[in-house]
């Protein structure tokens, strides 16, 4: 019983916080805003699931590939995080480092939003 | 159709505004926008495998997982140097 409503809570949340993330993900206005949406996606939410299963089926085969494939993303997010926003930043300014790049705010996406081909 | 079966149909919704996001944004916003399914979509995987009571078809999650990383670092890659 008890097993059911921490698997129902914690689903309920991961569920929630991945819906309000990716409507939040719409309503931003850049990439660099867009960005943080993405932290609860790839960690909160996998942490959320993985204690679902772990409550719905305890230590199992399923629970313990469930972990490992949680791990790969809660370990991968932040890297890929950080050279998302390194990649936006050389798009932006031409260098990732204060001063070195071209600070008129010219991406080379400007103009591109809705058009790419 | 047990808890973890209507989770996952819940949390495949997310993908619409990514969708929306990737079709309409630069192409930044559209990585954003492919990371973000792509976290879903193991997500999703492992809630359906959970909920049809498949041991087999956990590997599927994990392995998306491991190339979610690699093909979003060849993404961000191309666009900061090529694209």
């Amino acid at each position: 019983m008890i097993r059911s409503v921490l698997t129902d809570i914690f689903l309920a949340l991961a569920v929630l916080l991945v819906l309000a993330s990716c409507v939040g993900l719409l309503v931003m206005r850049d990439v660099y805003q867009r960005l943080h949406y993405v932290t609860p996606v790839a960690l909160i939410a996998p942490l959320l699931l993985g204690l679902a299963v772990l409550a719905q089926s305890g230590w199992s085969e399923s629970s313990s590939l469930t972990w490992l494939a949680l791990l790969f993303m809660i370990v991968a997010g932040p890297f890929l995080t950080h050279a998302t926003i390194r990649a936006a930043r050389i798009r932006e300014t031409g260098d990732w480092r204060p001063g070195h790049g071209r600070e008129d705010g010219q991406s080379r996406d400007a103009g591109r939003a809705g058009g790419r081909s | 159709m047990n808890v973890f079966v209507v989770a996952a149909i819940a949390m495949l919704a997310g993908v619409i505004p990514c969708g929306v996001l990737a079709c309409r944004g630069t192409l930044m916003d559209a990585v954003v926008a492919y990371e973000t399914l792509s976290a879903i979509v193991v997500m999703v995987l492992v809630l359906l495998a959970e909920g049809f009571k498949r041991p087999g078809e956990f590997e599927l999650p994990v392995l998306l997982a491991v190339l979610m990383f690699g093909s979003g670092l060849v993404f961000v890659r191309f666009l900061e140097r090529w694209l």
